[in-house]
């Protein structure tokens, strides 16, 4: 027999996972918590993509060509976040939809000052303010007004309007106008001839768009998900043990938090191509959870007697090469990508990087052990119960003793 | 080697054959420069002998780009519509209340509800001490003598407003779903536009109608008893012909005949019909000579078409209808739409038909209006165009159909009714929209990201192609082959039902990519377990594939379970991603457990095989 190859991790390896089981899970708990709270908008927040916050659109053309990957650079290094360039229309018209995540340059106290500033002058009935919408005010008034009026008592106010647009007023004897102030188009404009003037960039128009993917989305992506951590459960139960789907679960999630932690931690942009990421980083945690769950349903019908903690230490030393291996080989096709990666692409292979590093953790610290622990539940729980049923008994005896 | 052998060999030749098959429109339209490739030099560049030219794959937004359409929604339009049901809600409420009232109309253009009744403080008083009504109407005053004005307020209307933008990107996401495009780009801007992005640049037309169908479908009961509108015929010349056969073209003002009605009462009539040959010439008519004649609360008048012609050469004209102004059951009560042949014994049987399904509710009020209209003829209006309007000869409740004009060809009978169907299905938009931009843009993630991500990409398929056979030496190269296999597969399966390939399709590619090696990895492994464990090498390689046959089944089974649901209830990217990761699952579940099997059994067919794994 031939068998001169070599193993990366040696085949009779026996490092005791479990019993580090309580460090791991102590930690992996602290900073699972510490990502979710980082994550929380009040706290820190994830740094949301214009995917789902929506963002500003500009429209540029320029007078001759221009490399996308020059404009991309100038736009960010005006301040905007990521900038996605995309040539609009043919490519001899030499112009580009830029897209940046959103900034709102008016605040609710601006608005706030404006509209009282803009009531003293003209009879205001309502005026409204949504961010989302961009820098645009809504005014109402109930009496004769016209739009030179409302430039000139909102720019008294101090901020400049680039446009004042009449709004159809369905109530008869008001008068609706929609003010649009200055700020980003003229930055963008500025910024640009500064950078590129020598392609005199002209910025047609700036808009305000909303994310591609809106709350209902979300809301869907999130039930997809729940019914498919569902499934998983009842799939596992069925095909190994009920006590095993809670460790799938919570190593899927554990290993989701751990990707997600990745924007959290760098404060890169929280995209859709993200979500596709911690799916993927998913997928892995499930496979890889399965396969050790695999090899401890095979002990425990091959080793009768013998303790489940054994049983599931001895699991995870057997295939512990392979998982070392599977991860290693995913993490090597990862390279490319990181090194000539840019933008999106390299965030998306550092974050499956990430979640591959947790996905393997994870299922040796984190789905494993949880197995022992919900056996030794139950165990207990038997026991009590035995303990009850048995001091029950007992009681009529001691009543006859009395 | 035994008979099953060489049945699973052919079965993978068969199968490695046909990937490749497939996958020869995709070279050839991969082969063409980016800006060639979406247009007739590629139709002609795919030779006659491969597969129908359309079934290439695609690439998304984010590679490739796309078409941008710019739609605004009519808000306004959605803001009157809402104020004339508001106007009969009001008139059905006053009822309910006992308030004597003589009439509801919408005045101010569009924008108010006025009341007539003797006592309007009265009817004032009732609709805004209704908590419903108080809260989002108001009375603006203004109103004449004898009556009453109600307004929505300000911030109802704002929000109506909203609301339509929001319910027109919804119905919008919905058809282009349905129509079968993966991965659009959708999101609402301000001034009341929804900007779509579709990947590729196939069919913009059908893009442009298919979105920018309203599908307002409504159902008004033709007045055939009415005889109002025979007074136009002192006003417009006759047309020359018969219903039957008008000699065409048509006098430019537009020309009456009549049309031989059947009545309920058993007797029949010869109404008064006006035809033009042009839709905007017949509406000219319709506004000046006809709706002067009509009380507006009781009668519309419906446009249709009709034809002229034997055979494949007609000629299409338009024709008025006399309808009741009520709308009696709207499309919003369609719970279902296909396409279906129609089986009726009449001149249509056997041509295309968009049947439908009533939900409940839907087909109760359906059995109402149809038990009570027998014999009349019933309009079927899409979008303002009156479809049909056949005799009511039954009752009809939950299922119903829609016959299109005749004069097409098949083919475009087919489209048409098809294209009905699915914008009933997806749902009417709250208010029309039109298209205010049509522009074709590059890919999202812009030309040198694309291009560096492919290389990245093919450098670290190569290191883990080149890991596994340092690795596993000859075994690795197995693996290789049914890697090399395996993305072949999934590549070809994908550019049969046109899959868009995006960013998170590919990191759905590279999952399964990732759990086809590591099928491959637990096979060597287990394979030199059972090695380690003094079997002999062919021994060794059954036993290990038996074993590690359940451990792959599980763990792909698991995520493809969740693969299956991300498919059917996501949408946008995560649909996407579901596709790839479905179809590259079952692929790597095919090439580890079959096909490195069977060269794995080639190389150990004897018991005195050596091995290197």
């Amino acid at each position: 027999m031939q068998f001169k190859t070599f193993d990366i991790i040696p085949h009779d390896t026996k490092f005791d996972f479990v019993g580090k089981r309580h460090i791991a899970v102590a930690l992996s708990l602290v900073v699972n918590l510490a990502i979710i709270l980082w994550s929380l908008p009040f706290v820190h927040g994830l740094n949301m993509g214009v995917d789902f916050a929506g963002g500003t659109e500009m429209e540029v053309q320029f007078g001759k060509a221009v490399d996308p990957a020059d404009i991309r650079k100038t736009v960010e290094d005006l301040g905007f976040k990521g900038a996605s360039v995309q040539t609009y229309g043919a490519e001899a018209e030499h112009t580009f939809l830029i897209r940046v995540e959103r900034i709102s340059l008016l605040t609710e106290a601006d608005v706030a000052r404006v509209a009282d500033a803009v009531k003293t002058k003209l009879p205001v009935a309502g005026f409204a303010f949504n961010p989302e919408f961009g820098d645009k005010i809504d005014f109402q008034f109930s009496g004769a007004v016209d739009a030179a009026a409302v430039r000139a008592a909102v720019e008294a106010a101090g901020v400049k309007v680039r446009d004042v647009r009449e709004e159809q007023g369905l109530t008869a004897g008001t008068r609706s106008y929609a003010v649009i102030t200055q700020g980003i188009q003229e930055n963008v404009q500025a910024g640009l001839k500064d950078h590129l003037g020598d392609a005199q960039p002209n910025v047609r128009r700036v808009e305000y768009v909303g994310p591609a993917a809106g709350r209902e989305l979300q809301a869907q992506g999130l039930k997809a998900i729940l019914y498919a951590i569902g499934l998983i459960v009842v799939y596992i139960g069925l095909r190994f043990d009920f006590r095993f789907s809670p460790g799938v679960v919570i190593a899927m999630l554990h290993d989701a938090i751990m990707t997600m932690g990745y924007f959290t931690i760098t404060g890169r942009e929280f995209n859709l191509t993200s979500i596709a990421v911690i799916l993927t980083v998913v997928g892995y945690s499930v496979n890889d959870t399965v396969v050790i769950y695999d090899r401890i349903r095979e002990n425990q019908a091959k080793l009768r007697g013998r303790s489940l903690s054994d049983i599931v230490n001895l699991s995870i030393n057997e295939v512990l090469g392979r998982t070392f291996l599977t991860s290693f080989a995913t993490a090597l096709s990862l390279i490319g990508l990181l090194v000539y990666g840019v933008g999106t692409i390299f965030d998306f292979s550092m974050a499956m990087l990430f979640g591959i590093v947790s996905g393997t953790y994870s299922t040796w610290f984190i789905a494993a052990p949880m197995t022992i622990w919900l056996e030794e539940r139950a165990e207990k729980k038997r026991a009590k119960a035995k303990g009850a049923a048995g001091s029950a008994a007992a009681q009529p005896q001691a009543r006859t003793a009395k | 080697m035994e008979r099953s052998w060489y049945w699973r060999v052919a079965l993978v030749v068969a199968v490695a054959i046909l990937s490749i098959y497939q996958l020869v429109p995709s070279w050839f339209y991969f082969k063409l420069p980016p800006d060639q490739r979406n247009t007739e030099a590629y139709d002609t560049s795919v030779p006659g002998w491969a597969p129908d030219a359309k079934h290439h794959l695609n690439l998304g937004l984010d590679l490739q780009g796309g078409i941008l359409l710019s739609m605004g929604v009519d808000v306004d339009r959605a803001v009157k519509t809402k104020v004339a049901r508001r106007a009969d809600e009001i008139g059905e409420f006053l009822k309910g209340k006992n308030v004597a009232f003589t009439g509801t109309q919408v005045v101010g253009g569009g924008a108010q509800v006025e009341v007539t009744a003797a006592n309007p403080g009265e009817v004032k008083d009732a609709v805004l001490g209704s908590t419903g009504y108080s809260e989002e109407m108001y009375s603006p005053g203004g109103a004449p003598e004898g009556a009453v004005r109600f307004a929505f307020k300000d911030a109802v209307l704002r929000d109506f407003r909203e609301k339509a933008v929001k319910q027109a990107e919804k119905v919008i996401r919905n058809r282009v779903d349905k129509w079968g495009v993966t991965e659009p780009d959708i999101k609402t801007k301000a001034n009341n536009q929804i900007q779509v992005q579709l990947p590729g640049f196939k069919d913009p037309e059908k893009a442009k109608e298919l979105l920018g169908r309203t599908a307002q479908l409504e159902f008004k009961i033709a007045d055939d008893e009415n005889p109002v509108l025979d007074q136009v015929r002192t006003q417009l010349p006759q047309c020359q012909g018969d219903r039957q056969g008008l000699s065409l073209p048509l006098p430019e003002s537009g020309c009456w005949t009549v049309e031989p009605v059947e009545l309920p009462n058993g007797g029949s009539r010869a109404a008064t019909m006006v035809a033009a040959n042009t839709r905007t010439e017949l509406e000219k008519v319709i506004e000046e000579k006809l709706n002067p004649l009509l009380d507006p609360q009781k009668n519309v008048v419906g446009i249709g078409e009709g034809q002229v012609g034997q055979g494949p050469i007609k000629t299409t004209y338009y024709r008025t209808y006399l309808l009741r102004a009520k709308t009696e059951l709207t499309g919003d009560y369609i719970a279902d739409a296909a396409v279906a042949i129609d089986q009726s014994d009449t001149l249509q049987r056997g041509r295309p038909v968009v049947s439908f399904k009533m939900s409940p509710e839907g087909a109760r009020l359906m059995d109402k209006l149809t038990s009570e209209n027998m014999r009349r003829r019933m309009a079927t209006v899409l979008d303002d165009k009156v479809e049909t309007a056949p005799y009511i000869q039954g009752r009809i409740s939950s299922n119903g159909q829609i016959t299109l004009g005749s004069g097409r060809n098949q083919q475009d009978m087919f489209d048409e009714a098809n294209g009905i169907a699915l914008v009933l299905k997806a749902g009417a938009l709250p208010a029309p929209v039109t298209i205010t931009e049509e522009r074709t843009v590059g890919a999202t993630l812009g030309p040198e990201l694309v291009r560096k991500g492919t290389l990245a990409a093919l450098v670290g398929l190569a290191l883990v192609v080149v890991f596994m056979v340092v690795y596993y030496r000859g075994t690795g190269l197995v693996a290789d082959v049914a890697l090399a296999l395996n993305g072949l597969l999934v590549l070809a399966v994908m550019s049969m039902i046109g899959t868009t390939l995006t960013l998170p399709g590919i990191a759905g590619f590279v999952l399964t990519l990732g759990m086809a090696v590591d099928a491959n990895v637990l096979i060597n492994e287990r394979i030199r377990e059972e090695m380690r464990a003094g079997r002999n090498v062919r021994q060794s390689v059954q036993l290990g594939y038996d074993r590690v046959f359940w451990t792959i089944v599980d763990s792909h089974v698991t995520t493809l379970v969740a693969g299956v649901v991300l498919f059917q209830y996501g949408s946008g990217p995560i649909r996407g991603f579901a596709v790839t990761l479905i179809i590259g699952l079952v692929a790597s579940m095919f090439t580890s457990i079959v096909v490195t099997r069977v060269i794995m059994e080639y190389f150990t067919r004897h018991d005195t095989a050596r091995l290197s794994v």
